[in-house]
């Protein structure tokens, strides 16, 4: 399982002539495979701290250490390998590709890990299924109702097994419903397959079955439960 | 390969127009280009009939390579006799041209038919290694009789074969074979005894070319300025000095090509480069999603790229079949022969290398027009875009 520390960890923009910090001297460390809950209202930083610990981004100042190592000695390249098979990414919008299809969006990780074709639609089969989406393989995005995307890229965050997931308000979009059924479906991934999954959230349902859960204000987080 | 054909044809209209602005660029090259080389290769070709030798002519004619247009004729049995008086003249050999070319119909350079008429004897000089098709037939050998012998593309054009009776100016010939050649000019071109010629054109005793051949140790400069000296009403023209009348403008021909090609392929350039830089802008939380997934480095380049290719590849098809199609019009509005006779020698009309470099060119301009859109995209960074998007 993938250890994550940062110490001091701290970003700011420069927007005109004003600068913001969005995460501001950020101190957190995961250990084990736990059900992270970071919450704090809109602009409060979560989505920076979530790129940044998810590699899309470089702090101004601070570090991110990965299994004891320290992420600003990393290659770009290095990066890379680690968001493809380390890490799995959940958005809010879901970015999925418009141009494929539900299977073709799932492979995709796989095909660029360099993973067999008949393995990468094996695996990207499983994983659909695994979802719900057994019968939805072929569907384009557009072609599918919110939940459904969503539980699309969650399979695509699980092509090549990450030992995290980074979930950036994944239910944002979705009715309490379908937010339920998606919230269950990341807490079974964190239970069932012992990875670690981080949440930026609003929320309540994720806060009440998260392990831990931090509150993130102006960019400054601390620890909530 | 699918996820660059499917993002194309994501924006169905606007990928097809790009294709046809492309294919319609490439059209627009090989139509023109193809028809003002064939204008240059029948222009030279023309040299061909008279390899060797000076050429001699009325000095009030202006002379396109071999073909004399306007002026006067020449009495033939004067003309020749003060030529063979001349030093260093082996042979010579009256020749009359008849063709519809005047100075209003410069443009067609191949016209519709030209009659040659050329003693019996001299058939070798004008029609050089010419066989006839299917080795049927025979050439003339009677000087005053009614056989001619027709060019292939005329005979294609008339359905003539050995044996068919024309009827040209009141008198009835009869081909007596039909030249196997490739040379636009012969391929357009009744041949038949010079004294049938001056009769059934009216040239009683007139010519309008002499060929001379030099003898040995002669050089055609030497001759030409002998004969002009001796024969004040003539121009004497070395194989130099008809190339010399023409090469100017071919060269300039050919320049105008090359600057129209360059801004056509400029535009095309252009639109491509327009047309990518829409469609990743469009997709740059595309691109950043695929960063953000772990993707290579080159990925999102090479695709961006290849969908440019593939513009290139679609648009290069198409402007070769236009091209190809557009160049046989030209030829078929210009000679005033039909469409269906061109069909066959398409190849020869747009030579299969010349197809291949129009092609390559459209590709690579194509591909030019997507690098700077594609070191965009690949230069995508994934947390401002994925941040713009909340």
């Amino acid at each position: 399982m993938m250890k994550l520390r940062t110490e001091d960890l701290t970003r700011t923009f420069r927007i005109g002539s004003s600068e913001i910090t969005a995460v501001d001297k950020v101190t957190f460390e995961v250990n084990e495979p736990a059900f992270v809950a970071i919450v704090g209202p809109s602009g409060s930083g979560k989505s920076t701290l979530l790129s940044l610990i998810g590699l899309n981004d470089y702090p101004t100042s601070g570090k991110i250490f990965i299994d004891g190592a320290d992420s600003s000695h990393f290659s770009a390249g290095q990066r890379r390998k680690m968001r493809l098979r380390q890490m799995g990414f959940v958005f809010q919008t879901f970015n999925l590709l418009p141009t494929l299809n539900a299977l073709e969006n799932v492979e995709l990780p796989l095909a660029l890990a360099g993973k067999p074709r008949r393995e990468q639609k094996e695996k990207a089969v499983g994983l659909l299924e695994l979802v719900g989406l057994g019968k939805r393989f072929l569907h384009r995005p557009k072609e599918l109702s919110m939940g459904e995307m969503q539980r699309v890229a969650i399979a695509r965050a699980l092509a090549n097994d990450p030992e995290m997931i980074i979930a950036d308000e994944p239910t944002g979009e979705l009715d309490s419903k379908t937010a339920k059924e998606i919230i269950t479906l990341l807490f079974d991934i964190n239970k069932k397959d012992n990875r670690t999954v981080i949440v930026a959230t609003h929320d309540e349902k994720v806060v009440d079955v998260a392990d831990a859960t931090y509150v993130i204000q102006d960019g400054k987080l601390r620890l909530e439960k | 390969m699918t996820f660059c054909f499917r993002n194309l044809f994501r924006r169905k209209i606007r990928t097809a127009l790009c294709i046809i602005g492309v294919a319609l660029a490439a059209t627009f090259v090989i139509a023109v280009g193809a028809t003002t080389m064939r204008y240059t290769t029948v222009i030279k070709e023309m040299n061909v009939l008279f390899n060797g030798q000076v050429m001699v002519v009325d000095n009030k004619s202006m002379v396109i390579q071999a073909i004399p247009i306007g002026g006067g004729m020449l009495p033939q049995n004067y003309t020749e006799s003060k030529i063979q008086k001349v030093a260093g003249v082996e042979k010579t050999v009256p020749i009359l041209l008849v063709t519809p070319i005047g100075m209003g119909e410069i443009i067609q350079v191949v016209p519709r038919n030209f009659s040659i008429g050329i003693p019996v004897e001299d058939w070798q000089l004008t029609l050089g290694p010419t066989l006839l098709r299917g080795n049927r037939g025979h050439f003339p050998t009677n000087e005053s009789g009614n056989e001619v012998v027709v060019g292939g593309s005329l005979a294609d054009e008339y359905n003539l074969t050995v044996g068919t009776a024309l009827l040209i100016n009141g008198y009835e010939l009869n081909a007596t074979g039909v030249l196997d050649t490739k040379l636009a000019l012969l391929g357009r071109s009744i041949i038949m005894p010079l004294e049938l010629a001056q009769k059934v054109y009216d040239y009683q005793r007139e010519i309008n070319i002499i060929a001379v051949k030099p003898a040995a140790g002669y050089s055609q400069a030497d001759l030409a300025e002998a004969i002009e000296r001796n024969v004040a009403y003539v121009n004497a023209l070395t194989e130099s000095d008809r190339n010399d009348v023409v090469q100017p403008v071919l060269a300039q021909v050919e320049m105008w090509n090359l600057g129209i090609e360059t801004v056509i392929f400029a535009m095309s350039l252009i639109l491509v480069m327009t047309v990518t830089v829409m469609s990743v802008s469009e997709r740059r939380r595309d691109f950043a999603t695929l960063d953000a997934i772990g993707a290579p480095l080159n990925f999102v380049f090479r695709a961006v790229l290849l969908e440019a290719s593939l513009i290139g590849i679609l648009g290069g098809i198409l402007g070769v079949i236009f091209g190809s199609s557009a160049a046989l019009l030209m030829a078929s509005f210009y000679t005033n022969i039909p469409v269906a006779q061109f069909i066959p020698s398409i190849l020869d009309i747009v030579p299969p290398l010349y197809m291949a470099e129009i092609f390559v060119a459209v590709v690579t301009v194509c591909c030019v027009g997507g690098i700077i859109p594609a070191a965009n995209a690949a230069r995508t960074r994934i947390a401002e875009v994925l941040r713009a998007e909340y």
